[in-house]
């Protein structure tokens, strides 16, 4: 034992240091440090559960974001059809409406131009009849007794109006 | 002429107590342990100093490292197995520092000899005394956590009358067990010392150059010293608290 060293006193001198260390590191060394390690890993942890519900919660939010989107756009195509519907019933009824309005003023208008027409035949007639009597007076005047005339001019008178009743 | 004793030499003598210079480096080893151990959690903050950083690699690094092998059991053990480990290593590494067994004084042994070198400082696991004692530690504490985690069924290992080979088996344990002492002990010792004297041969052969391989080969043989002590006394502290018939 003596040829190796070994000797009681510094071993035990030996343990009673090792033991120090023990202690010594346990309380200066690892504890801390280990906790700090559990902190930092924790804090870490939080963090990336803090950011994981918050990529959840954008998108959720996108989502809704869409949706009310879609929603909005799906409202204003309604909205335009509507629109357009509502822009052909007025076409609609706004060309009936000139059809209506113009086959009045057409009507009217041919109604106009028979009485204008009527009434140019009336007086052409008249004239025809006052300028034929005339004439005949004028010619007859010369060639026939009053009488005779008056009996001529009744019998033409008369071929006249045969006459313009059949034009 | 190289002079190579196996044991420590003694400095001094204080009350009857012997200072060797291998427990004189031990303090050396504790005062720079408490130093970094103080310096590191001085100011503790989020945002790690470099002091702060080096321990948290070191602690953290090692932490998961027993964590493979213990797995639960490893906050229960850290303490003992880490210093075990950090201890080690650094007075491994302490023992390589240049001035350590170069260091010293000549002094006669004994009366009438002529005075011999006697070295300041001696690498503290080139010392049977501190190798001894942590193996005493590693499986006394085995059998501690073995009681404490398995309660009297953890006794059972050792004394077990069930049948001729159980108990037969239990003696063998016990003889196991003394040995870890014994194994842990010399294996430690044997590698350190032994690697100082290659480096003292070596340089008392060659001074320059060629000692260099040698030294970074002991910085190596050190760490893996310091890995093969911790790695099998958490094994050994695993088996004894997962203990079944």
């Amino acid at each position: 034992m003596e040829q190796l060293g070994i000797e009681p006193k510094l071993l035990i001198a030996q343990l009673i240091n090792f033991a120090i260390i023990v202690v010594v590191l346990q309380k200066l060394l690892y504890k801390p440090i280990l906790d700090m390690l559990n902190k930092r890993k924790k804090e870490i942890a939080d963090g990336v559960a803090m950011t994981e519900s918050m990529r959840v919660e954008e998108e959720k939010f996108k989502l809704k974001q869409e949706k009310a989107l879609e929603k909005a756009r799906e409202d204003a195509m309604e909205i335009i059809e509507d629109a357009k519907k509502q822009a052909k019933e007025v076409e609609k009824e706004l060309v009936a409406d000139a059809h209506t309005q113009a086959g009045a003023i057409i009507a009217r208008a041919k109604a106009e131009a028979e009485e204008v027409e009527k009434q140019a035949q009336v007086s052409l007639r008249k004239e025809a009849i006052a300028l034929a009597t005339t004439m005949a007076e004028r010619l007859l005047s010369s060639v026939m007794t009053a009488k005779e005339q008056h009996a001529y001019i009744a019998k033409r008178v008369k071929d006249l109006e045969s006459w313009s009743n059949r034009l | 002429m190289l002079r190579i004793s196996l044991a420590a030499e003694r400095l001094w003598t204080l009350w009857g107590f012997p200072i060797s210079n291998a427990l004189l480096t031990t303090w050396i080893v504790m005062a720079v342990l408490i130093v970094f151990g103080v310096a590191a959690t001085r100011k503790m903050s989020m945002i790690p100093g470099n002091v702060q950083l080096v321990a948290e690699m070191i602690v953290g690094g090692l932490y998961d490292f027993f964590n493979s092998i213990a797995g639960s059991f490893v906050g229960q053990f850290f303490p003992i197995i880490g210093s075990l480990f950090i201890y080690i290593l650094l007075a491994n590494w302490i023992g390589l520092l240049p001035g350590v067994g170069t260091i010293g004084f000549y002094r006669a042994l004994e009366q009438g000899t002529s005075p011999e070198f006697i070295p300041l400082f001696r690498g503290s696991m080139s010392d049977l005394n501190t190798t001894i004692a942590l193996a005493l530690v590693s499986v006394v504490a085995m059998q501690y956590y073995g009681f404490k985690n398995l309660g009297a069924h953890y006794g059972k290992r050792f004394i077990n009358f069930k049948d001729p080979i159980m108990s037969f088996v239990g003696i063998l344990e016990i003889i196991s067990d003394l040995s870890k002492v014994i194994s842990f002990a010399f294996r430690l010792f044997g590698n350190i010392f032994a690697g100082e004297v290659l480096l003292a041969v070596m340089a008392f052969l060659m001074p320059f150059i060629v000692p260099l391989p040698f030294l970074f080969m002991e910085l190596f043989v050190g760490l893996i010293q310091a890995l093969v002590f911790s790695m099998l006394t958490t094994a050994f502290f695993t088996i004894a608290v997962s203990h079944e018939e």
